[in-house]
Formats: C-alpha cells, sequence, structure tokens
C-alpha cells in the first residue's frame, strides 16, 4: 500500500483483518500554543518586573501583613459589608415586593427609592450619612401626629464612623438589588401565584413558600456580585475614617511613607477574602440550581 | 351544588361574560365546549373568584363566591375569606401550574400542612394514596421537571383533590399535552367522575370526553351559554347553526 488520499483510505479500508490499526493524529493548534507561549513569557516578566523591583519593599509588606491595626481594620471592613449586605438585603426585598405592587403610590415610592439610592455616588452618600450631624440634631423614633416619643438620641453619639459606612453601604446596596429582587419576584409566573390561590394559599404564604424560593435562584447569582461588589466599595469608607482596612494600610503608609506596599497589603487581604466568597457563591448557586 | 346567576364581567369597556346562568347538581359532571374567546375559561375562573365578575351571583353549596352581602349591595371578599371559600373548590390548569421546587409528593401535601394544618405525617399519606391513584406510584420524590406533560398533570389532579374538595374545575386540561399524553389524563378524570361525590365543571376541547363522561354539555360561545342540555343532544343533535358549525369544525 502506498499512500492513498485519506478519503480513499476510509472507503477502500479492507476490515479490520489486515495490517495494524491506523494511528489517528488531532488537528495541531500552532496559534494556540503560540499564544500561549506570549501569555506566559509576558506574565513571568510582569511577576519578575514586581517581585525583583528594587523600589519595592516585599519585607514591609510581610511586616505589616498581618500587624494589629491591619487585622482590626479586616475585621470592621467584613463586620461593615456584613452587616450592611444583611440590612441591604432586607430593605432591598421590601422595596423590591413593594414595588410589584398594585398601589401607584406605593409601587412609586419604591421606584423613587431604588432612582434615589442607585443614583447617588456611594462617596457622597457616605460624607452625607457621615455628616448627619451637621443638620439633624437628635434622632428620634416617634408615633407621627400623636408627639409621643418611643427613643431619641443625639446624632453625634449614634453616628459614628462604623455605623455611617454600614448605613451608606446598606442605603447604595438596597438600590441595586431591590432591582435584583424584583426581576427575581417577576421570574415567577402568573401561573403558580393562581396555583397557590385556588389552593387557598394566602399572599403572605404564596410569597414565603412558593414566589421566594424559586426567586431565590434567579436573584442568587447577582446577589454574590452585590456582596463581592459592597466588599470592594468599602473601601471607600476611608474617607470618613470608617476604621476599616483600607483606611488602617493608609494610616500605616501615612507613618512609614510606604503607600504601595501598604496597598499590596490591603489588595492581598481584599484578594483573600473575595476568593473565599467566590467558592461560596459557587456552591450556593450549584445548591440553588439543583431540581 | 353550583348556582350561577346572571354573571357579566367586563375588562374595562370589553364585556367577555353577557349574563350567565347555569345550574350544576352535586356530583354531576359538565363539561363546557367552544371556540377560544368565548368565556369558557373565564366563566370557570370565576367559580373559585380567581377573577371577579361585574354583575351577577355565583353560589357553591349555598356560599356566595367571592362576594357578601351587605345592605343590599356585593362586597368582594377580604383576601382571608376568599382563601377559605376556595378550600371547597380545586382547580386544575391547562398549563399544570406545579410547583418546581416541590417533588409531586411535596406539590401534593404542601397545602393539606400549610392551608388546612393538618398533620404532615397524615397528609403526606393521603398525597401518597392519591399519587397512587393517578397512577404515580413510585414517583412520590420525581421533581415536576422529571414528569411527562402527563404526569404532570395528573399530579395537579392529585394536589387538588388532596384538598377534598367538592368541586373540581378542569381549565383545558389536556390542551397543552402531546397527543399521546392526553389519554392517560382523560382516563385519571374519568375515573374521578365514575367514583361520584364529587362535582366536576371541565373546559374542554375532547368532545369524546365529553361525550363519554359529561351528564350535561354546555356550549358557549361570544360570552353567552348558547345551547346545553345532555351529550347525546347537544353534540349529536344541535338546535343551533352556531354549535353546528362549531361541532363540524372540531370533528373534522
Amino acid at each position: 500500500m502506498s499512500k492513498p488520499a485519506v478519503a480513499g483510505r476510509i472507503v477502500a479500508a479492507p476490515p479490520a483483518a489486515s495490517g495494524p490499526p491506523l494511528k489517528v493524529v488531532p488537528v495541531r493548534h500552532w496559534g494556540r500554543a503560540i499564544g500561549a507561549g506570549i501569555v506566559l513569557v509576558t506574565l513571568a516578566g510582569a511577576i519578575k518586573g514586581v517581585a525583583t523591583n528594587d523600589n519595592l519593599e516585599w519585607g514591609v509588606v510581610g511586616d505589616y501583613l498581618f500587624d494589629a491595626n491591619v487585622l482590626r481594620g479586616l475585621r470592621l471592613t467584613l463586620a461593615m459589608t456584613g452587616i450592611g449586605m444583611v440590612a441591604g438585603l432586607v430593605l432591598a426585598i421590601v422595596v423590591g415586593v413593594m414595588r410589584t405592587s398594585a398601589s401607584r403610590i406605593v409601587s412609586g415610592a419604591a421606584a423613587v427609592w431604588v432612582f434615589v439610592f442607585r443614583g447617588i455616588p456611594l462617596v457622597v452618600l457616605l460624607i452625607f450619612v457621615g455628616n448627619l450631624g451637621l443638620f439633624f440634631d437628635d434622632l428620634t423614633l416617634a408615633i407621627p401626629l400623636t408627639g409621643v416619643e418611643l427613643w431619641s438620641a443625639p446624632v453625634s453619639e449614634v453616628v459614628t464612623p462604623f455605623w455611617a459606612s454600614v448605613t451608606a453601604l446598606a442605603l447604595a446596596g438596597s438600590g441595586y438589588m431591590a432591582e435584583v429582587v424584583r426581576a427575581g419576584l417577576l421570574s415567577v409566573g402568573r401561573g403558580q401565584h393562581e396555583a397557590a390561590m385556588a389552593l387557598g394559599l394566602p399572599q403572605v404564604g404564596t410569597l414565603r413558600f412558593i414566589v421566594l424560593p424559586q426567586a431565590l435562584r434567579v436573584i442568587i447569582p447577582p446577589l454574590g456580585n452585590e456582596l463581592i461588589g459592597m466588599l470592594k466599595a468599602s473601601a471607600i469608607v476611608s474617607v470618613i475614617a470608617g476604621g476599616d482596612l483600607m483606611t488602617a494600610v493608609l494610616g500605616i503608609s501615612g507613618v512609614t511613607f510606604r503607600t504601595i506596599e501598604m496597598l499590596i497589603v490591603g489588595t492581598l487581604w481584599y484578594l483573600a477574602v473575595i476568593a473565599v466568597l467566590s467558592v461560596g457563591q459557587y456552591f450556593l448557586e450549584r445548591k440553588a440550581a439543583e431540581k | 351544588m353550583i348556582t350561577i346567576r346572571g354573571v357579566r364581567k367586563a375588562y374595562g369597556s370589553v364585556e367577555v361574560l353577557h349574563g350567565i346562568d347555569l345550574d350544576v347538581a352535586r356530583g354531576e359532571n359538565v363539561c363546557i365546549i367552544g371556540p377560544s374567546g368565548s368565556g369558557k375559561s373565564t366563566l370557570l375562573r370565576t367559580l373559585n373568584h380567581l377573577e371577579d365578575i361585574s354583575a351577577g351571583t355565583i353560589r357553591v353549596d349555598g356560599h356566595l363566591i367571592g362576594y357578601e352581602e351587605r345592605a343590599g349591595r356585593l362586597h368582594e371578599l377580604r383576601e382571608s375569606a376568599a382563601c377559605q371559600q376556595r378550600l371547597q373548590v380545586g382547580m386544575v390548569f391547562q398549563h399544570f401550574n406545579l410547583f418546581p421546587h416541590m417533588t409531586a409528593l411535596e406539590n401534593v401535601a404542601f397545602a393539606p400542612i400549610k392551608v388546612k394544618k393538618e398533620k404532615p405525617a397524615q397528609a403526606r399519606a393521603y398525597a401518597t394514596e392519591l399519587l397512587g391513584r393517578v397512577g404515580l406510584a413510585g414517583k412520590e420524590s420525581s421533581y415536576p421537571s422529571k414528569l411527562s406533560g402527563g404526569q404532570q398533570q395528573r399530579v395537579a389532579i392529585a394536589r387538588a383533590m388532596a384538598m377534598r374538595p367538592d368541586v373540581m374545575l378542569f381549565d383545558e386540561p389536556t390542551s397543552a399535552l402531546d397527543p399521546e399524553l392526553v389519554g392517560e389524563v382523560l382516563a385519571v378524570m374519568q375515573d374521578l367522575a365514575r367514583t361520584g361525590g364529587i362535582t366536576m365543571v371541565v373546559v374542554t376541547h375532547e368532545i369524546g370526553f365529553a361525550r363519554e363522561v359529561a351528564d350535561r354539555v354546555v356550549f358557549m360561545d361570544q360570552g353567552v351559554i348558547v345551547e346545553m342540555g345532555p351529550p347525546g343532544q347537544v353534540l349529536d343533535d344541535p338546535q343551533h347553526d352556531r354549535t353546528r358549525s362549531f361541532l363540524s369544525a372540531v370533528l373534522r
């Protein structure tokens, strides 16, 4: 047998009996190999450039990575993101449900809420909340029109930098998350509501047992992104000295003048936390996608 | 069992039911047929107040459905009272509307546990029994997405039956099914009708089913009842041109 054309070989090939089986040779993707080579060379260059840079003192990064102030800042960042996320989500569910109300006033109010808190830059919102004491003296919980005061305290005592940060993060987050919640609620079809209604299930039960569990599947992935976004956005509370991770690393760099090193310390921590959150989100999504 | 008097229904300025009068006796099986847009599904949905009405009265077992008479006016019932009334009326939908996040068994046992506050073990036992009755023994832990359309609709029938209703409403229960799956659902409904006790109102395009199972057939067109009577009369010897032309179109 000489060298017949490949196509001819298939047709002409006698049954397996004669000769050894033909070897299969996959197509070589030279472009891919070249691309991978370029990537590896670039990456190696970048790592070398950063790692062996004389102007970067990696020792400083190591010294401060587990510094007490940095760790305290990290704890505060986690706390304000956590509380901000939960409070923001609760607000978002209320606003998202209000948005689907048949009453124009109720759904309109929710729309305005979303418009305002999605529209104000976080840094502006933060400075407003942080300086609430400039326009209001006391924070008062009262029953409207009766003059009965349930609770009252001076703003300066209540609105600490930490709580101002949490409030701003929660408000800003609620604007975005309300839209996510609304999209989730709308993803559950009319038929589900009717089936629940026909079984005599009241509206609250329908929301709790039928609509929300199904809406969650739609809501969870963007909510994971929202949490990661809020964690990163929390760095901005350093403008009102919120005491977070960013405030801590900037504070230290103000003393040591090693700004970039301290930012690397902050970056490593942010990336570490986000890596953990991403893994969590992956498993949550997988659980929600079952069935 | 069901008394419908002068029921009108309008969406804005468009009236889709122009005064319907109909009585359904206890244990009777009534099939409503008619072209699409004739108002038959709307009429069915007023029977458990999924749709409100503009005029007239609907009584099920003597109770005014969806409304309350006070000082010569009909006041629409609050949600909780409307929910209470729906307990005695089960409904099966064209698109099944099973709860996709629950297994077949959970779908059936859910409302008895959450709405009627039955003991979970007891509700589950009855749900298992009902699934067996609709030919789905062994499918208890399947999610709806793993079931065929015909199986889903049979779960939906079991779900409605689990509330032990006096009346069952079927809104085109086989219209969304592949042709080869229609038979299994109709067989379950036929079994339900034969075992007796339950009053059934079925909106359907299955003339064969109506002929075989219905005690009475109602033909609706353009928001009115054109004629009604025993299947032999309405289906084989229709008195009105509209009925004749509809039947000849459907049975061709």
